[in-house]
């Protein structure tokens, strides 16, 4: 050790004098990729949607400036809130029944003693793995209303067929359960993450105070996990608000419009060429996740 | 579970009361994962099926009855061939370029100290918070202008040097004893060859990790190549699967329920297998890279 050191000292000014301009530049070659893609890709689009938003450019021709116009025509526009109202809707249909059944799966999952741990592990986690696009068009097969799976199992038990992805009252809950069946298993391996920061000698003294498991879950694994379900809330919330190819897959906004998300809304001024409008639009839910996202992390922040 | 307390079983002796508690744990964690893998299973085995027989009796699996008919024709009507190879080298351009260039892009933050640092930095994380859906508009446009529509550069450039695997090597490499980068300077190792030579192969379970993260989020990413590349030339495996939707959904005049609901099936579990196959052989990585991408957003 004292041998390496004193050889380290004599050799370091000569070593640094020779690398020395190498030593000030590595870093800037280093980073300079991500600056290039970074500049190309992010900033220059960014600025290019603000400038557009401010127009009515269709793709072709010459742009007029129409000031707030596409803001103020978005934010008066039935179909703009209800691509909100939509996504809200499935917010609420998914975020808290996630976080109930992710809870107690991680819970169970949390016992070391278990068996077959490590297979549920895994057969949680298959669905989260499986292409988005290959799982979407399973479950029109699966949901289909004269031929699907589903509609043969429930007439096993007399009930008769649901029309889950032809009517807007199914739909929603069709598609908010692809969603739940996908996503599930990643919350759960981030709560279990968060179980295993808890201190065991915890559960030992409720035990010797006699206090039952689900007293246990309530008042150890619940407050002391507060942070990492605020965390999967954040998570959850931004990936529902910006749903788009569960949708754009399985019903394409249909039926009535009562599946077209936020983000799907955002897709047809696309499909419509209305491009200044769709920049708008962009800016304007880039503002709704940054101000869910800044919401949430001042939730986050620890009170003391 | 929480009912235990109140049920009968509570005035159970202790031994019997956890026998039962443990059997119910159990029975619930099989149904629910049963309920899991039940979608994905039931369509791996219904592709095997005739596709009279698939809309039939969609709960009945007979063995003797399978056939390779769905995925024959899947083969030879959709370009799923060249939907696999586009999105195999894209796999390797785009994951390449961001397993070797976000290590060394956090290498350089972890430990360098340069002018400019905190607000490149600044840049990495803005990036990261940036929804994808923003920037399809004006990067679709940028494509046009530069005439990259259905190009490879389109599809592999963008998200190229991915702003959330720099955040995540810096931290890994920030882990790394600096004692060893100047032992390595000692002995007259390049800077490049520090990275090379000493840090890649110190962060090789972090980079594992990233790469299995990588490929996942390649193989199913879908909104960008679904904007960008969109001819049958160029579509990408998550296009050619998502036009095979449309067919069923009432585009494709004059083919018959039955037919399509087979190719679908067939289509979706050749895009299902590769990516089941590696979870199932590099599950630690994975967990650790979804565990580590979770932090993104």
């Amino acid at each position: 050790m004292t041998m390496s050191t004193t050889l380290r000292a004599r050799a370091l000014p000569r070593a640094r004098k020779g690398i020395f301009l190498t030593r000030t530049l590595a870093p800037y070659l280093f980073v300079l990729p991500f600056v290039a893609v970074f500049v190309a890709f992010s900033v220059y689009p960014l600025l290019f949607t603000l400038r557009l938003s401010f127009t009515n450019w269709r793709g072709i021709g010459p742009a007029e400036w129409v000031g707030l116009g596409n803001y103020s025509y978005l934010l008066t526009n039935a179909g703009f809130w209800q691509g909100l109202a939509n996504s809200g809707a499935l917010w609420l249909l998914i975020v808290p029944a996630q976080m109930v059944l992710a809870v107690i799966v991680a819970v169970l999952l949390n016992d070391m003693k278990l068996r077959l741990r490590g297979f549920y592990r895994v057969a949680f986690i298959v669905p989260f793995v499986t292409p988005l696009v290959a799982i979407a068009q399973i479950w029109i097969v699966l949901f289909d209303q004269n031929y699907g799976a589903i509609n043969s199992v429930l007439g096993l038990i007399g009930i008769p067929p649901i029309g889950w992805l032809t009517t807007s009252a199914w739909a929603k809950p069709t598609l908010a359960l692809l969603f739940l069946w996908k996503t599930t298993g990643f919350i759960v391996i981030i709560l279990l993450s968060g179980l295993q920061a808890i201190d065991d000698t915890l559960y030992e003294a409720a035990d010797l105070d006699g206090a039952s498991r689900s007293r246990q879950l309530w008042s150890i694994t619940v407050p002391l996990l507060r942070r990492t379900l605020l965390f999967s809330v954040v998570l959850q919330t931004l990936a529902v608000f910006q749903m788009f190819a569960e949708p754009f897959v399985v019903t394409q906004g249909g039926p009535y419009g009562s599946t077209t998300t936020a983000g799907l809304y955002l897709y047809d001024n696309i499909t419509r060429a209305d491009l200044g409008t769709g920049a708008a639009n962009s800016f304007l839910l880039v503002i709704l996740v940054l101000a869910l996202s800044l919401g949430f992390v001042r939730l986050l922040r620890p009170k003391d | 579970m929480t009912t235990l307390a109140t049920s009968p079983a509570a005035r159970l002796p202790r031994g019997p009361r956890r026998r039962r508690a443990r059997i119910l744990r159990n029975a619930f964690l099989l149904l629910l994962t049963g309920l899991f893998l039940a979608p994905v299973g039931w369509a791996l085995l219904s592709a095997f099926k005739t596709p009279v027989d698939i809309i039939r009796d969609p709960l009945v699996f007979d063995p003797t009855g399978f056939t390779l008919e769905n995925f024959l024709r899947v083969l030879r009507d959709v370009p799923i061939a060249s939907g696999f190879l586009t999105t195999a080298i894209v796999l390797v351009l785009k994951g390449g370029m961001t397993l070797f260039f976000a290590p060394l892009a956090g290498f350089a933050f972890a430990k360098y100290e340069f002018r400019g640092k905190s607000v490149i930095f600044g840049a990495v994380l803005v990036t990261l918070m940036l929804p994808t859906i923003v920037l399809i508009i004006p990067l679709l446009l940028e494509m046009k202008e530069l005439g990259w529509v259905d190009t490879y550069q389109a599809l592999v450039l963008p998200g190229s040097v991915d702003a959330f695997a720099i955040f995540w090597m810096r931290q890994v490499i920030s882990a790394v004893p600096d004692e060893l980068l100047d032992a390595a300077r000692v002995d007259g190792c390049s800077e490049f060859g520090i990275f090379w030579r000493v840090v890649l192969p110190v962060i090789r379970p972090g980079v594992a990790g990233l790469g299995v993260l990588t490929i996942m989020n390649i193989y199913n990413d879908f909104v960008w190549p679904v904007v960008i590349a969109n001819s049958d030339r160029m579509a990408t495996l998550q296009v050619v699967l998502s036009t095979l939707a449309q067919n069923i959904t009432g585009n494709r005049i004059g083919a018959d329920y039955a037919t399509v609901t087979g190719e679908l099936l067939a289509a979706s579990s050749l895009a299902l297998v590769p990516l089941l196959v590696l979870f199932i052989a590099l599950q630690k990585q994975f967990i650790a890279g979804i565990l580590a991408g979770s932090v993104k957003g």
